[in-house]
């Protein structure tokens, strides 16, 4: 594998990201793909505490910690300011993680989308609040353990569909991408940036800590959700025309499963009923693709 | 802690950009688990009997590097072009990718690169050790003996060979028919061979008192004279005019005798030679009929060989032995006595015995017997076990009071005859003789050992001289070990042939040269499991940017001073080249 920008780098080591922290390479691929000229939005989240404490930073562009519902709204203002100077060129990118994006930012978000603003959202998505503590939010999925679903009170409730919720907006660009595959993920950042008014991405981020797996299988584990269909690669254009990026290779979700502490009190049954919900979803994916099984 | 001020090339912006990295956090101080890049041994390398380092073949002409991988055969194998067609391949039975889709046709990108090599005229770079006082006389320049002549050549001896027959080769010359390897090829690795300083003389046949003569001369001889006495079948009949021994038969031929069979020629035996036999009858006119006492499944002779046989018109009668031969007017009168199978041995072939009161009989025209071969003089054969032999994998060696080192070799001491046997035993034999004149007697074994590849008993000639391979570690790579996310299905090449009526209208060799583009692809299809192969998977997901391009073999290294020690480098590693292992504590401040 080989990316004809891989030599670009910027971030500094010596973060304070776990070992095999999936949001750290996420930033890597994304800021490859995006490049210097770009001013980033990091409402609370993992990488508010990656990037570093005041006065270091481990990142070599401009960054604003901002409050954790403000992810949408702080970008919108940058982008005004930037906008009234007459800068063009410099790209706003608001990078949250799936709290300040699914639930707390959500109306920042949503209000930011429909006012079609200029500006590109990227969701690293690692299905709980991890950095507080491994609370759970509206993206963790169906069967996962948190601390604050427990025991045999695991969490009952699906994950929402966030680039849905996006579409519904109708905005020029969503796509979904994984630290798996850095091509796509890379693509699709560029796509993203040489377009105008909102766009969203969605990059699934795994989380070795939260996820209580071992960190060497960070990678491995983000892309047996693409394998399995519990994370499609795919994109939407102006909300309606879908593109699916990966074929996936029809693999069980159970493996993907088996290899997370998270999941380990799922039974046959449950992953059975699992299964189901990920065909469902892949089906009506595909046909939102206008790809009809027979 | 001293934060090193660095100086952001910022665009002019309103908003500032922080000015400390975070370059001073040693985040290499979380780390319990280390990783390293370690090459180790592919399953393939390790099959091969003569130890080639295979992944590394296939890497270097995936990059178009036909020279350096051809050099790289030559470094452990001096016959590219002579096991690029007749080698049994145990390296494809052991392929990592035979479980992912087919294994690799390791076989056809070693011909490809030697018919490439002889097509632009390659001469290879050849490194020499300096030169030493002792001499080896080897007798028979079969497989074997020409490779000790090479492998010592590059060790800095001076070596003499003793042929009888008026050409070099051996069973390569006389023994295959030229359909499998033209005389042309044997005679263009032969000559590279030669042209190290070997001194050969034919048409030289040796006596038993040749030890003696030579005393004072020769600081060791080696005997590779190989088994070229057929076993007789002990029946009456046998010796009738006209009942041919089978490797005369196929030496006639390459002696380029001229030969016309027609009605059936039956042939006695399983083996190789058996189906050699019955197919340059088949060349010549023939019906052939081979007759084995086992089933077809237990025959000695390689599958393939056994197939095309089939596919030229050979019919195979399992469960059957000659019990007498009478001739009738021109024929022979063949009497069979059934067999039957009573269970397997420990190899998986059949256990059999005489079927009673069940025999019949056919007449055949042409009789040709082929059941085996032995050393064509008894004091050829290595002596018994006993306490001054040392028996090493592929050679014994016998030390003597008085006179020469003798060393036996090749066929004479295989349980495999094959010849990527005889290299191998003529590699071990140079290392051998290389420890003895050295190190003495008893540091031939300890000598050796190191030089093994993987799991063994093949020899790695480049570890033995110290070079790059010896840092790659000796344990086997798994199809489990690799991550074969990174690898797609792609169909083994088909090996190109000349069609059933052409085969059988000449001897002219039957498989086909591919062409660069087909080489290429193949050794593309290779994992190249256990070496680095620059994919930078390693640089590319690591989530600390702690690994950095530099000028060391791999090209890049792990910075340990941010090194996290997650892991995930090791498990991306599609190739297992990467080994991860506990931190010592120790090292860490």
């Amino acid at each position: 594998m080989r990316l004809d920008t891989v030599d670009q780098e910027y971030m500094y080591s010596g973060h304070v990201g776990c070992p095999g922290c999936g949001a750290a390479i996420a930033m890597r691929f994304f800021l490859k793909a995006i490049g210097k000229r770009t001013i980033m939005v990091i409402p609370a989240c993992c990488w508010s505490v990656i990037a570093g404490p005041y006065p270091q930073s481990t990142l070599k562009i401009p960054v604003l910690h901002t409050a954790f519902e403000t992810g949408g709204a702080v970008a919108t203002g940058v982008r005004a300011a930037l906008d009234i100077k007459g800068d063009s060129e410099t790209t706003v990118v608001t990078w949250a993680g799936d709290g300040g994006t699914f639930d707390i930012g959500f109306q920042a978000l949503s209000g930011a989308v429909e006012r079609n603003e200029n500006f590109l959202y990227v969701c690293y998505d690692n299905e709980a609040y991890m950095n507080t503590g491994v609370q759970r939010s509206s993206s963790t999925p169906y069967g996962a353990w948190t601390t604050t679903t427990p025991g045999q009170e695991w969490k009952r409730l699906r994950k929402k569909n966030i680039v849905e919720a996006l579409c519904a907006h109708r905005i020029p660009y969503a796509a979904t991408a994984s630290i798996a595959f850095p091509e796509d993920l890379v693509q699709k950042a560029k796509k993203a940036k040489a377009m105008t008014g909102s766009r969203f991405i969605h990059i699934f981020s795994s989380c070795p800590t939260g996820w209580r797996m071992p960190s060497e299988m960070s990678v491995k584990i983000a892309r047996m959700a693409v394998q399995t269909n519990i994370f499609p690669l795919y994109e939407v254009e102006e909300g309606l025309r879908y593109t699916i990026n990966y074929t996936p290779k029809g693999y069980l979700v159970n493996e993907y499963f088996r290899l997370q502490g998270r999941f380990k009190h799922l039974t046959e049954g449950d992953l059975a009923s699992i299964q189901e919900m990920v065909n469902e979803d892949w089906e009506l994916l595909r046909r939102k693709a206008g790809e009809y099984s027979s | 802690m001293t934060l090193r001020q660095t100086a952001v090339n910022c665009p002019p912006l309103i908003i500032p950009c922080s000015r400390f990295t975070t370059e001073s956090n040693k985040t290499g101080s979380w780390r319990f688990l280390r990783p390293r890049y370690e090459n180790k041994t592919a399953p393939c390398s390790s099959a091969c009997p003569a130890g080639e380092d295979i992944p590394r073949i296939e890497m270097l002409v995936a990059q178009g590097l036909f020279k350096e991988a051809w050099e790289t055969v030559l470094m452990e194998n001096p016959f590219p072009g002579v096991c690029g067609r007749v080698c049994y391949h145990p390296c494809e039975q052991v392929c990592n990718r035979r479980e992912f889709d087919e294994p690799v046709a390791i076989r056809t990108v070693e011909r490809f690169l030697a018919d490439t090599a002889t097509r632009n005229g390659l001469q290879p770079d050849i490194k020499r050790l300096n030169a030493k006082q002792q001499k080896i006389a080897i007798v028979g320049s079969g497989p074997s003996g020409l490779a000790l002549a090479y492998f010592l050549a590059r060790l800095g001896y001076e070596s003499e060979i003793f042929e009888a027959m008026p050409e070099p080769g051996g069973v390569l010359r006389w023994g295959l028919p030229t359909y499998r390897l033209p005389v042309a090829i044997l005679k263009a690795d032969i000559a590279r061979i030669l042209e190290l300083g070997v001194h050969i003389h034919c048409n030289k046949t040796i006596t038993p008192r040749f030890l003696d003569e030579v005393t004072g001369h020769y600081d060791a001889v080696f005997l590779g004279c190989g088994h070229s006495h057929s076993l007789p079948l002990k029946i009456p009949g046998e010796d009738l005019d006209g009942v041919e021994d089978g490797l005369r038969f196929l030496q006639k031929l390459r002696q380029g005798k001229e030969v016309v069979l027609n009605g059936t020629a039956a042939v006695i035996g399983g083996g190789n030679t058996a189906i050699d036999v019955a197919r340059s009858a088949a060349r010549l006119g023939a019906k052939p009929l081979v007759i084995y006492r086992r089933r077809q499944q237990d025959m000695p002779a390689f599958d393939d060989e056994v197939t095309m046989a089939l596919e030229e018109g050979a019919e195979i009668w399992e469960l059957r032995t000659p019990v007498k031969i009478a001739a009738v007017e021109k024929d022979y009168v063949l009497t069979l006595q059934q067999m039957e199978v009573i269970g397997e041995d420990a190899r998986g072939r059949a256990r059999i015995r005489v079927q009673l009161n069940k025999t019949e009989e056919i007449s055949v025209q042409h009789l040709f017997v082929a059941i085996g071969a032995s050393s064509a003089e008894q004091w050829y054969k290595p002596p018994p076990k006993k306490s001054s032999t040392m028996r090493l994998s592929n050679c014994s060696i016998l030390p003597r009071s008085q006179g020469p080192t003798v060393v036996f070799g090749g066929d004479l001491v295989a349980d495999i005859k094959s010849v990527v046997h005889a290299i191998a035993s003529g590699k071990q034999a140079a290392m051998a003789l290389d420890n003895l004149f050295q190190n003495g007697f008893d540091a031939i074994r300890a000598g050796i050992e190191p030089n093994l590849v993987g799991d063994g008993p093949s020899l790695s000639m480049e570890n033995y001289l110290g070079w790059p391979r010896t840092q790659s570690s000796r344990s086997v790579v798994h199809h489990e070990d690799l991550n074969t996310d990174y690898f797609r299905f792609a169909p083994r090449i088909i090996q190109p042939r000349l069609l059933r009526e052409e085969r059988l209208r000449s001897f002219a060799e039957i498989d086909l040269k591919i062409g660069t583009i087909l080489g290429i692809r193949e050794a593309e299809r290779c994992f190249n499991c256990g070496i680095c192969n620059q994919c930078d998977n390693c640089r590319l997901f690591c989530p600390e940017i702690a690994v950095v391009r530099d000028d060391t073999t791999q090209n890049r290294r792990i910075n340990y001073d941010y090194c996290k020690g997650c892991g995930l480098c090791v498990v991306e590693c599609p190739r297992s080249a990467m080994t991860l292992e506990e931190e010592c504590l120790c090292n860490r401040y």
